[in-house]
């Protein structure tokens, strides 16, 4: 299923391993923080313990939320978009 | 999601469990969850570290030459499943039930030549009496084929000539219906003549780098094949499997030239032929993929095209194993 992670980390050091565990999950980043992609549920459980140990739980703020294909057809993006065919693995092939 | 490599100079190499490629262009990081397979069609730069990340994670590198031709693969050396799968492809090859196999196989490969002639056939009225003909001439040569008894060294060269007379049919006929444009004079390679040639070796290449890995997978040795055999260094068993699935490529090819998808500008003219450049791999590629994704009906279940050629190696496979164990 598609997964939103967004957080707010006061940490350089901490936001920067949050962000790398969520590129290696295989989630893009859509926005300095915010990621989304298409995860299956034991990655998602995973990606969780992972950031679950890497924050400050008195003063970091970090939410996963899960999203249907469905709804995420209604999701609306203003001024700058990303590619929805990205996130959503629908590439087949990635040319480079 | 397969990883291209079709630019000359990327580099590609490791950071945490992502692969990150760089061309002139772009740098870009992607995790290892999303890549099943990595295909180098280009002069490439890459890392120690990336080949050990790809293995790790069961993804291998292919690399084509220009003209689709696999030359290398990157894999563990490990032996897929049982020694004794190899064994048994020896034996049977000796038998009336590796005669059975090969015709099975030529069988199914003029199946879908025959149902694929006869849709386009379908569409284009004015042509269905020239194709009609061909149809004919396919149908007699699986008729003829189902008739064949003994061992495939017996009837090996009957099989031979019958394959080789319905090949010519299936491509007067596909050279009847391209557009009249891309008008094709039979088939060509090393190097191809025509644009039609062009990209059906590319797609052969393709596929034969999908069946080898099947078959190492499977367990089945891909050296050790029946109606093709024992030329030094001929992966012949990837000769005789991919029949089957040779009409992937056909569909892909022709369905981009009737769709007016194909563009002279993907081509390079090269000595006595042509060749698909950067662009036109691109395009290609991308078809091909597409069409993998596929879904259709095969032995009793749902299946996408990309999964087949293995469902159908670890099938062999087993009943090699099995015909063994009920021997004993």
């Amino acid at each position: 299923m598609l997964v939103w992670v967004i957080y707010d980390i006061i940490k350089t050091k901490t936001r920067t391993k949050v962000a790398k565990a969520c590129l290696s999950a295989g989630i893009y980043r859509v926005q300095k923080s915010v990621f989304l992609g298409e995860l299956n549920l034991n990655q998602i459980d995973q990606l969780s313990l992972k950031i679950e140990r890497l924050i400050d739980l008195e003063k970091d703020s970090v939410y996963i939320f899960p999203l249907c294909r469905d709804d995420f057809k209604k999701v609306k993006l203003l001024g700058q978009a990303f590619d929805k065919k990205m996130v959503t693995d629908e590439i087949r092939t990635k040319f480079f | 999601m397969q990883l291209v490599l079709n630019t000359y100079g990327s580099y590609l190499h490791k950071i945490e469990d992502c692969f990150e490629i760089k061309t002139d262009q772009q740098k870009q990081q992607i995790s290892v969850n999303k890549i099943e397979s990595i295909l180098i069609t280009t002069g490439v730069i890459f890392s120690s570290d990336a080949i050990e990340l790809a293995i790790k994670h069961n993804i291998d590198i292919v690399f084509l030459d220009n003209f689709g031709n696999p030359y290398a693969r990157i894999w563990q050396p490990k032996l897929g499943s049982t020694t004794l799968i190899r064994r048994r492809q020896l034996e049977l090859a000796e038998t009336d039930a590796g005669l059975n196999l090969v015709i099975e196989w030529e069988q199914q490969k003029l199946e879908h030549q025959i149902q694929f002639l006869e849709e386009l056939s379908r569409h284009r009225e004015n042509k269905a009496a020239q194709i009609t003909d061909h149809i004919q001439a396919l149908r007699s040569a699986r008729e003829r084929l189902g008739q064949l008894q003994g061992t495939i060294e017996q009837k090996r060269s009957e099989i031979m000539g019958l394959e080789g007379s319905a090949s010519r049919s299936y491509f007067a006929a596909l050279a009847e219906l391209i557009p009249p444009r891309f008008k094709f004079q039979g088939r060509s390679r090393q190097p191809a003549k025509d644009e039609f040639n062009a990209m059906l070796n590319y797609c052969y290449g393709i596929l034969y780098s999908q069946v080898e890995k099947a078959c190492i997978i499977a367990g089945l040795d891909p050296f050790v094949g029946f109606l093709h055999t024992d030329n030094y260094n001929k992966k012949s068993l990837v000769f005789d499997l991919i029949e089957p699935y040779r009409i992937i490529g056909d569909k892909t090819v022709f369905y981009m030239f009737s769709k007016r998808q194909v563009k002279k500008e993907y081509f390079d003219p090269i000595k006595n032929g042509i060749m698909l450049n950067k662009e036109g791999k691109k395009a290609l590629i991308t078809a091909f993929n597409e069409r993998m994704e596929t879904t259709v009906r095969h032995r009793g279940r749902n299946i996408k095209l990309k999964d087949i050629i293995q469902f159908d190696c670890h099938h062999l496979a087993n009943s090699l194993i099995k015909q063994h164990d009920q021997r004993t």
